[in-house]
């Protein structure tokens, strides 16, 4: 199975499709010859709006190339992607530029914030990027959120790395971008930061009405995602819908031995 | 060994960081190199030259330089009579002897009147053409001169100026101008710097230059085989006794030799001085990369440290990488060196000094004190980064990676700093309010010195107030991308601080140095404004005293009121007080000269000086020597009687133009001095007639014409030449200052590129997160803008400083008005802000370059 379209393209939620990003028999390679390594495979996926996608599968599996094509920060050998109704691929770095800071979110496993910037002054980088002005309501909502109501004056190295990433997810939605990419976010913290922290991503899928699509081999942390696709050698390999981290953690002993066995 | 080995890896995998260093260290060394070599080979050139041209012994009239040199007061070289030549050849040992005219008080013209002379300071020498000249030189073509009518021209001379066989020459000297036509051409067989010759028949060049035969300046005596010349020069002293200067060839060429090296010693230490300033700025250069290598590599020295390496062992690993450094940037600069030398003579061959690639004189000395001082520089420079480096703890290899913390400026900077500005602004304040001036200048180098450390050293903390009020006023305006660099600017502002003190230097210099200048123009001009009436000034710029005939032709121009002369005579005087000052200068000039220049007296009016038997003496000299007016002081003159003069002025010492001059009549001392060794007029003045100034300008320059080597200028032409002479001056200190300004702009690429590199995953962040190229770019640019403006504030405020505090010393010497050139100081700032655009360039166009995965990637 290398498909995960299974979603219409036309939901029943006014004139926006429901269909958030989608790529199209997208294939990354590297090198060529004999060194030829290829890390997507003729994928096709929809990443639902208004859902939080979990992506797993072990290393090297291409699961971050994945993240990475459909955010528009790597390029593709061949095939479509797609946000919302935009084709991405084949577009100019100024283009993708763009795209990125007026329709796109980040969370980085770590290295998050500017050491220069405050809290606040991280959060509305993107928006003073592009010159545009915070929605001050919006903000206001956002920060409250994440709880950082009392921190948004501390530069990012007088904060615990809990809330460097929180204050990372707070950027990620003030912009309120079409989706927000997360590689790993809660990949460097203790797990009490880590839940609060996918805490917040689920409140903003359900409260915000966010899209969010997360890499992660985490199976609690797939746990808080509406669907999670499998990935293997550069294909999608399974999905599974309304998770839980035993039923992940058990669909993937489940690939674990069927990798060791063929 | 494994310092060894990890330094060689590093130095290896870090070459491209290291790049701009090595090259600041081998601008440096070439540049002392350069000067080392061409200096040398400047030297090997007279020294070839005097060697060969000097004969085994020369002997010449008392009043003679050592070195030959044949000019005089009055014009005309000092002579012997043609007498000695028969008793030098009576001398034991002699084989020849030959008896020479010479003299380089003249000027050479060609058939338009158009001078011959060169441009480039040599020498111009009419002389008899004789057999040590043959021994040195070859004619080319045509024959040497063999009556009144021929005249021999050296090859450079000839080639310069387009002479050929049969072109007509005059040569202008105290006697009158003779013609001559070309009648052979001779080449040297060694380089000739720059002199320009000519050779007439003995006789012709006796009456060209002297005015009569039977005399010689120099007579040239070769010695019989196995005669050595201190031999031969005792034979010859002995038989002419006293009253004679004899030299040996060795003698002759070493005092030769001494002349030229004051010359060159000045532009040899001058570049010195330069090269040495272009180390300061590279040492801050060196500091930087170091301190930027260790911080990166902090992680990496945590974990030798960890695994056992000791604090020397990691100490010793920078330094090993700093020497290699060294020895790698000096070597090249050793070779560029030798480059810039080449360089330079073609440079000077360009201004009519000439030198032959043949001379090169690489000293042993030369490479070794380059590798010294590189190498020593460079270790010097990396110690206290190297020191950083050992302290780092074990436990740095645990930490998080990611962009050093910002090193704070710490309290005792603060304090060191302070104080160190502090005493250097005290002795600024001293130096100001100095009223003599070598104190005054001690405490002004001691303030110059002391502002610069305190400025350095206080630079990181000026960096975070000054960048702040930068940013507001230039970085605003370019939104949040200005706030970021403006934040980068402040984020390590030790770094910062340093990039910006080595701009600093240079420019402190810089502004300094143009307010002095321009001090200078505006006194002069205030002054010359005040005090001076006369409406035309005539001399020569290369030195050369005015003839009589030239004074004639400008007597007899129409349309002037008065011409005056003015002579410099010497002379010992007897004051009241019973002492005698032995041969000092006297200023004889026509009577019109109290007005054509206002000094003010204290006693007396300055026109009485100018009676009969009178003179004037100047306040100090007054107090001094307990004269008073109607004072008698008795006057030796030099080649003349004694006369017994009445003081019937005393001029004020507080003065600029002629400051300490005594005054006479020209016709009081014709009364003493006979005609013949009457000197001659070191400038002439004169005065139009009412409302004829511009025909009397205009007929006075068609006058002079016959005479290039004088120019005539009214007071405007005056002032103009000054400031041209001063900003001639400038100009040359400036692109020497330039090698330390480049060195400077060095620091701030190598900084920025240093710093890309250091936050490859910031910036991978903020493309990932949307920053455009163009913004990334436009940020680096910006922050690099910030850093040179800061350099260049804090350059030009200390400058200015330096430069008032200058001219308020001065003011004793004459440097009575202060104007800072403020074009000059606005362009060199808004100048500034394109160097730092300039730098960016690179550093922004390879970080807007770098892949945004690979960069979120980078650990």
């Amino acid at each position: 199975m290398t498909s995960a379209v299974t979603i219409t393209r036309h939901g029943g939620t006014g004139g926006r499709t429901a269909v958030a990003a989608r790529a199209r028999q997208v294939v990354k390679a590297y090198g060529s010859g004999e060194t030829r390594v290829v890390a997507l495979d003729h994928v096709d996926v929809d990443i639902a709006r208004g859902q939080f996608t979990a992506i797993m599968g072990p290393s090297g599996s291409g699961k971050s190339t994945l993240m990475h094509c459909l955010a528009g920060l790597d390029t593709v050998t061949s095939g479509q992607i797609y946000l919302d109704e935009t084709e991405i691929t084949g577009l100019k770095d100024k283009k993708l530029t763009r795209l990125r800071r007026d329709r796109v979110g980040f969370i980085f496993q770590a290295f998050n914030l500017l050491p220069t910037l405050n809290a606040l002054e991280n959060i509305t980088l993107p928006m003073d990027i592009a010159g545009r002005k915070p929605d001050k309501e919006w903000l206001a909502r956002v920060v409250e959120t994440v709880g950082l109501s009392d921190r948004l004056k501390h530069r990012p190295t007088q904060l615990s790395g809990g809330q460097q990433q929180r204050v990372a997810v707070a950027r990620a939605l003030a912009a309120r971008p079409e989706i927000i990419f997360g590689d790993e976010p809660t990949g460097n913290l203790d797990s009490r930061a880590g839940a609060e922290v996918l805490g917040f991503l689920r409140r903003s899928v359900d409260e915000l009405g966010q899209t969010i699509v997360m890499v992660t081999h985490d199976p609690v942390a797939a746990s808080y995602a509406d669907r999670v696709l499998y990935l293997a050698d550069g294909r999608i390999v399974d999905e599974m819908h309304k998770p839980t981290a035993e039923a992940v953690l058990d669909r993937m002993k489940d690939f674990d031995a069927r990798g060791r066995t063929s | 060994m494994t310092v060894m080995k990890t330094s060689m890896r590093n130095f290896f995998a870090h070459k491209g960081r290291m790049a701009l260093s090595a090259v600041a260290v081998l601008l440096s060394v070439a540049f002392v190199c350069g000067t080392l070599v061409f200096t040398d080979t400047m030297s090997t050139t007279f020294d070839k030259l005097f060697a060969a041209t000097s004969s085994d012994v020369t002997v010449s009239a008392k009043g003679a330089s050592d070195s030959g040199e044949t000019t005089s007061d009055n014009g005309r070289p000092p002579v012997m009579p043609a007498t000695v030549l028969t008793k030098v050849r009576e001398a034991q040992g002699v084989k020849t002897a030959e008896g020479t005219v010479f003299s380089t008080s003249v000027t050479v013209v060609d058939a338009d009147k158009d001078s011959l002379s060169p441009s480039g300071g040599g020498p111009t020498i009419v002389g008899s053409w004789n057999g040590n000249d043959a021994r040195t030189m070859k004619i080319t073509s045509g024959a040497a001169p063999k009556n009144s009518g021929q005249v021999m021209v050296d090859q450079d001379t000839v080639d310069k100026h387009h002479l050929k066989l049969g072109d007509e020459i005059g040569v202008i000297s105290a006697i009158g101008t003779h013609t001559a036509k070309i009648s052979g051409v001779a080449a040297f067989e060694v380089t000739n710097p720059g002199a320009a010759i000519f050779y007439l028949d003995t006789k012709t060049a006796q009456e060209t230059l002297v005015g009569r035969t039977g005399v010689f300046t120099n007579v040239n005596v070769t010695a019989a085989s196995g005669v050595t010349d201190a031999q031969l020069k005792k034979n010859v002293a002995a038989e002419l006794g006293g009253g004679y200067k004899v030299q040996t060839a060795k003698e002759t060429a070493d005092a030769n030799q001494k002349d030229v090296e004051g010359f060159m010693n000045v532009m040899k230490y001058a570049m010195l001085g330069f090269a040495g300033i272009a180390f300061l700025v590279g040492i801050f250069l060196i500091i930087n990369t170091f301190s930027m290598l260790v911080a990166q590599r902090t992680r990496e020295i945590g974990l030798m440290r960890a695994v056992g390496s000791s604090r020397g062992q990691v100490n010793r690993s920078v330094l090993v990488e700093a020497l290699l450094l060294g020895v790698f940037g000096s070597v090249l600069g050793v070779g560029a060196g030798v480059g810039l030398a080449v360089g330079l003579m073609k440079l000077m061959g360009s201004l009519g000094i000439h030198l032959s690639t043949s001379d090169l004189t690489i000293a042993w000395t030369t490479p070794v004190v380059g590798l010294l001082l590189g190498v020593v520089v460079t270790v010097l420079a990396a110690w206290l980064p190297a020191r950083r480096a050992g302290k780092v703890s074990p436990m740095a290899a645990l930490r998080d990676a990611g962009a050093p913390a910002d090193a704070k400026a710490g309290r005792v900077r603060a304090l060191v700093g302070t104080v160190l500005t502090a005493g250097g602004g005290y002795a600024l304040y001293l130096a100001s309010a100095a009223d003599k001036a070598k104190e005054g200048s001690l405490w002004l180098g001691l303030g110059v010195v002391l502002s610069l450390i305190g400025f350095v050293v206080i630079g990181p903390l000026l960096a975070g107030g000054v960048v702040r009020v930068l940013g507001a006023l230039v970085l605003r305006m370019f939104g949040p991308i200005g706030r970021l660099a403006e934040r980068n600017a402040l984020r390590n502002p030790r770094r910062t601080g340093a990039t910006g003190a080595a701009l600093m230097i240079g420019l402190a210099l810089v502004a300094c140095l143009a307010v002095v200048g321009s001090s200078m123009v505006a006194s002069a001009t205030d002054e010359l404004d005040k005090t001076v009436g006369t409406d035309f000034i005539v001399q020569s710029d290369s030195g050369q005293l005015v003839t009589p005939a030239a004074v004639k032709a400008m007597k007899d121009t129409p349309g002037l009121a008065h011409v005056t002369e003015y002579k410099i005579a010497r002379a010992d005087y007897t004051t009241p007080d019973g002492k005698t000052l032995k041969d000092t200068d006297i200023t004889a000039a026509d009577p019109t000269y109290a007005s054509d220049l206002r000094t003010k007296t204290v006693a007396g009016k300055l026109a009485d000086a100018y009676k009969p038997d009178s003179m004037s003496v100047h306040e100090k000299f007054a107090k001094a020597h307990g004269v008073h007016l109607g004072s008698k002081i008795k006057v030796a003159f030099k080649d003349g009687a004694t006369a017994e003069l009445t003081v019937r002025a005393i001029t004020s010492s507080d003065v600029v133009i002629d400051a300490g001059s005594k005054y006479m009549s020209i016709a009081t001392l014709a009364k003493y001095v006979p005609a013949d060794k009457m000197p001659l007029d070191q400038l002439v003045f004169a005065n139009a007639k009412d409302g004829q100034q511009d025909a009397a300008y205009k007929s006075l320059k068609s006058a002079l014409h016959d005479y290039p080597q004088y120019t005539v200028r009214d007071q405007t032409d005056y002032k103009e030449a000054f400031k041209d002479q001063i900003g001639q001056l400038l100009n040359m200190i400036y692109g020497l200052l330039a090698l330390a300004i480049i060195v400077a702009i060095l620091g701030v690429v190598n900084t920025l590129a240093l710093s890309v590199v250091e936050r490859t995953r910031e910036i991978g962040l903020m493309r990932a997160i949307g920053l455009s190229r163009r913004q990334l770019r436009r940020m680096i640019r910006m922050e690099s803008v910030v850093i040179a403006l800061f350099g260049a504030l804090l350059g030009l405020g200390l400058g200015m400083g330096w430069g008032a505090t200058a001219q308020k010393l001065l003011a004793l010497e004459g440097l009575k008005v202060l104007d800072i050139p403020w074009p000059t100081i606005i362009a060199v700032f808004i100048g500034s802000a394109f160097v730092g655009l300039f730098a960016a360039l690179i550093p922004a166009f390879r970080a807007g370059r770098m892949n945004v995965l690979n960069a979120i990637a980078t650990e």
